[in-house]
């Protein structure tokens, strides 16, 4: 896998919202308004990911994996910041912010995923 | 819907209680869904090891419906479900050492449920934790 600017970025976005949703479950009893902003990081780099694909695709930079299963990744992973932040909202307690801090790690394995499949390289 | 939200985030199903049930659900699915694939794709190749998998399919759906429960006796039902998984990763576990012929092929809880990395092994001790820190009300309370 070519490590580009969209991994890194995506890989330390996902890295501070891991941290901070991890530092919230520990100090805080209810759902951190920081954990929030974070995963809505994650949800707005994605967004940012998926129409900077759409471009690149659309401008003859072919996907050399396969194509629905790198869409497949990445419509899946933009509704998992959404169902963490419906759970947050949902139940106001310290576990929220464990249910946010696994949307960075999740989220980050999949983009791993997007970008081998991007490059062409085979599952590990 | 109308109690007090003080009161529900307190009960078994909010906070890490939702976390647990969260967990046991996506663990129904996907034991469910790949014992049925196993036993009717190749039953023959190890009967005992799926099994196995189906029975703890069907554990870990009756523990995520009662720890989702509020029905008077989910809390009891979820124990029974919780302590039949305990003892099932642990005996499963031990027979896939003593016995490996017998389960040449990966199962839920073989080897302690090392390929779901020893989840199925640490959930039922974190899920009776949390069933004894939050025991049903006595009734008339």
């Amino acid at each position: 896998m070519i490590v580009d600017g969209f991994f890194i970025a995506g890989a330390i976005i996902c890295a501070l919202s891991v941290l901070l949703s991890v530092f919230a479950t520990i100090t805080r009893d209810h759902p951190d308004d920081y954990a929030i902003i974070s995963v809505a990081a994650v949800e707005v780099f994605l967004v940012v990911y998926g129409i900077s694909a759409a471009i690149r695709q659309a401008g003859g930079q072919p996907i050399a994996g396969e194509t629905w299963e790198f869409w497949g990744y990445v419509a899946t992973a933009l509704f998992v910041p959404v169902v963490a932040f419906a759970w947050a909202i949902t139940d106001k307690t310290r576990w929220s912010n464990a249910v946010l801090a696994a949307v960075g790690l999740t989220v980050f394995v999949m983009l791993y995923r997007m970008e081998q499949i991007w490059d062409g390289a085979a599952l590990a | 819907m109308n109690t007090p939200a003080t009161q529900q985030s307190t009960g078994r199903q909010a906070g890490l209680g939702r976390i647990i049930i969260a967990v046991y659900g996506i663990f129904a699915i996907s034991s469910t869904a790949r014992a049925g694939y196993q036993i009717l794709t190749k039953f023959g190749e190890a009967p005992l090891a799926y099994a196995l998998s189906a029975v703890a399919a069907v554990v870990y759906i009756i523990a995520t419906i009662a720890l989702a429960s509020h029905k008077p006796g989910s809390w009891r039902l979820s124990l029974i479900a919780l302590l039949i998984e305990l003892v099932g990763v642990i005996v499963v576990g031990i027979l896939s050492f003593a016995l490996p012929q017998d389960f040449a092929h990966p199962a839920v809880w073989s080897h302690f449920g090392q390929g779901y990395g020893y989840i199925p092994l640490v959930l039922p001790l974190i899920g009776l934790w949390w069933l004894f820190r939050h025991r049903e009300p006595a009734a008339g309370r």
